[in-house]
């Protein structure tokens, strides 16, 4: 088989003495939409936060395409084709929409910290913006400071700014959070699209998302998976629906 | 795509560009415009000589224009609060006072114009040493580093003779015999003009600065540095070339302070410096990049005409800098930003009436402040001096009752008018942002 896009090999994090992830290992392979589902408080952020290297792992250890990545800072992971969205919005409010996706593209397009060129001279990177706008959809929003858009147009921002750089390993936490079902499917209709040829671990907690766009489910309870696989086998999953989903009428 | 059309419409390009340059950057050149004429103002044609007052006061608003703005590269543009940035002026302008008595002795032949380089590079050297450590940090960490480099280099200066030369400082002459355009420099309006060419030069470099990648990077790690790393920026890197080259811009202050003064001491790397930075940026208005110009502007304006005609100049700096941060953190070009679209929306006139309510009764406020404070510094300082205080013939007696009760009423009966006043712009003010609002979704 071939090397996974992330595998996980016996991940451990406690803050002190309480440990949050209890050993988990897990393997997410290339091109593949993966979820991570779980009641709350299971870990689902913070495994992101670990793989993000937001956090530091306390043991185990974590391999984009088979080379290690834990204890690298998270723009060094970034760097690396790995790339990410919050929980909590997180995108540059006091810059405008347009400015948030140039910001986005600009390492990736090997820009580093250059201070003797005008960015809005350069035609390659200003047309990448421009189609990554219009990709997700915020071309009339361009001008408009990105703390001023709506909540479902923030996180369509976020998803821009995440797919920026071109990861080929893209992990989006809730994106769905909070969004009515249309707006819900919309964003559903987008993750699809630009997840196309790229390998996507996402959390979250609408079902339905779930089980419409992943091809493996990962269930995480306490810190420890319980169940992993295509989301069928998890529905009929006893382990699961006790620990979790509920009553399996509820699921259906 | 609309590129073809704009590569056909677009046959005489340079034509186009120099238009559009002129559209957007005229403020830029009618501000350097009036600088090269308002000394001429004051000249007086019957002697052939400028006013000593207006150039010296011209010469550091210049100055001041390039501090201030090389503060907010930290400031506005990255959200770095910094408490020493006088540290960068400071030190290139003893660097430039070396360069310059080296030239007089004849070991380097650097034309006069050119010696803010010294300056510059001086401020870039010690900002990259420096700056190592205190962009390690962020946030209040960074300050406090920042106050610490400030505290240091303050001491060191008068510790270490041979660079800083104690307490009396560097001395130096700015005739030095080397000259791109054969000038003595002699005279202060010649040193003028060097100024207004590097004050030009250093806010186009800096404008330049915040439209670059890592300009843009720095609003962005400003904005949520956490995101920033996740593009796959270091917030660190990003800290540490914005301060390296806000560092270079304070070294060219520093070298035309030295150019204006001929002697460079201590205090221009001690924490007052420093927070005259911070008080210029941050009156004339963080968020916007003319913002430290405005600030830097007034502020001179209040150092050089207030103090003339007062001891407590230093009183009214600092209720100014207390107003603006209570009541308008945006600064200055933030409140008249904040008129922009109410502007647009043509609805200035139906603010006209509440803002002249407002005056009025301000105008009572401040002169019974005034009054009260100048009572204060006559029974003090002025007393002291022997100076009286008269107020167009009529002498003042600050020990009777009657000019205090006078500063008293102004102070109570305008403050009460003013409460109301300012009740009555606020509605006001909502019901017409409002208004705008509402065109604005119509249309």
């Amino acid at each position: 088989m071939s090397t996974p896009a992330l595998r996980l090999t016996d991940v451990r994090k406690s803050f002190g003495s309480t440990a949050v992830i209890m050993g988990v290992s897990l393997e997410v392979a290339v091109g593949s939409r993966h979820a991570i589902i779980g009641p709350n408080g299971a870990g689902k952020t913070t495994l992101f936060n670990l793989i993000s290297g937001r956090f530091p792992v306390t043991a185990g250890t974590i391999a984009l395409h088979g080379r290690p990545i834990d204890g690298l800072a998270p723009h060094e992971i970034n760097r690396r084709g790995l790339s990410r969205s919050f929980q909590v919005t997180s995108i540059f409010p006091r810059m405008t929409v347009f400015e948030n996706i140039r910001c986005g593209l600009l390492w990736s397009q090997g820009y580093k910290y250059s201070f003797w060129q005008l960015v809005g001279g350069q035609r390659a990177l200003n047309e990448a913006a421009a189609r990554l706008l219009a990709d997700v959809n915020l071309e009339a929003r361009r001008d408009v400071p990105a703390g001023l858009l709506s909540y479902a147009e923030q996180r369509a921002l976020e998803i821009g700014i995440t797919i920026a750089g071109g990861a080929n390993t893209i992990l989006l936490d809730e994106p769905t959070a909070g969004m009515s079902r249309s707006e819900a499917g919309y964003a559903v209709a987008l993750i699809r699209r630009i997840s196309a040829g790229k390998t996507l671990v996402m959390v979250e907690h609408d079902m339905s998302v779930v089980f419409d766009l992943a091809d493996v489910v990962t269930v995480l309870v306490y810190g420890q998976v319980i169940a992993s696989g295509p989301p069928a086998e998890i529905r009929a999953n006893r382990a699961v629906q006790d620990a979790y989903l509920g009553a399996p009428a509820e699921v259906a | 795509m609309s590129g073809g059309a704009i590569r056909t419409a677009a046959r005489p390009v340079a034509a186009d560009g120099a238009v559009s340059f002129l559209r957007r950057q005229w403020p830029w050149l009618a501000a350097l415009a009036f600088a090269v004429v308002v000394p001429w103002f004051s000249y007086d044609w019957s002697t052939g000589r400028h006013s000593g007052f207006i150039v010296s006061m011209l010469s550091q608003i210049g100055i001041s224009i390039v501090f201030a703005l090389s503060y907010n590269m930290l400031m506005g543009q990255a959200g770095l609060l910094s408490f020493g940035h006088a540290v960068f002026l400071g030190l290139g302008g003893y660097v430039t006072a070396h360069v310059l008595n080296a030239t007089k002795g004849g070991a380097v032949p650097l034309p006069l114009e050119l010696t803010p380089l010294a300056g510059a590079l001086g401020g870039l050297g010690f900002a990259i040493v420096l700056g190592y450590f205190a962009t390690k940090q962020r946030a209040t960490a960074f300050a406090m580093i920042t106050l610490g480099i400030g505290e240091l280099i303050t001491s060191c200066a008068l510790m270490f003779q041979t660079f800083f030369g104690g307490e009396g400082g560097v001395s130096t002459n700015r005739m030095t015999g080397h000259s791109l355009f054969g000038l003595g420099y002699g005279a202060p309006i010649h040193v003028y003009y060097l100024i207004v060419a590097w004050t030009a030069l250093s806010v186009a470099g800096m404008l330049f600065l915040t439209r670059t990648p890592l300009g843009r990077m720095a609003n962005a790690t400003r904005d949520n540095f956490e995101r920033a790393q996740f593009v796959g920026y270091d917030p660190r890197m990003v800290r540490f070339f914005q301060f390296a080259l806000s560092g270079l811009f304070a070294g060219i202050a520093g070298a035309l302070y030295t150019l204006t003064y001929e002697i460079v001491t201590y205090d221009t790397v001690a924490g007052p410096m420093s927070a005259n930075a911070l008080l210029m940026t941050y009156i004339g208005g963080v968020g916007v990049f003319a913002g430290p110009v405005v600030g830097a502007v007034l502020i001179v304006l209040l150092q050089s005409w207030v103090s003339l005609l007062s001891n407590s100049w230093l009183v009214y700096a600092g209720v100014l800098f207390i107003l603006m941060v209570t009541f308008a953190p945006m600064g200055l070009t933030g409140l008249v930003l904040m008129h922009q679209p109410i502007w647009r929306a043509g609805r200035m006139g139906r603010l006209v009436g509440p803002y002249l309510r407002l005056l009025v009764p301000a105008l009572l406020v401040v002169l019974g402040f005034v009054l009260a404070v100048e009572l204060c510094s006559f029974l003090t300082i002025g007393a002291a001096q022997g100076k009286s205080f008269t107020l167009s013939r009529i002498t003042i007696d600050p020990r009777g009752a009657g000019a205090w009760l006078v500063a008293g009423l102004l102070l109570v009966g305008g403050g009460l008018c003013l409460r109301a006043a300012m009740r009555g712009f606020g509605v006001a003010w909502s019901a017409v942002t409002e208004d705008v609002k509402r065109a604005e979704v119509r249309a």
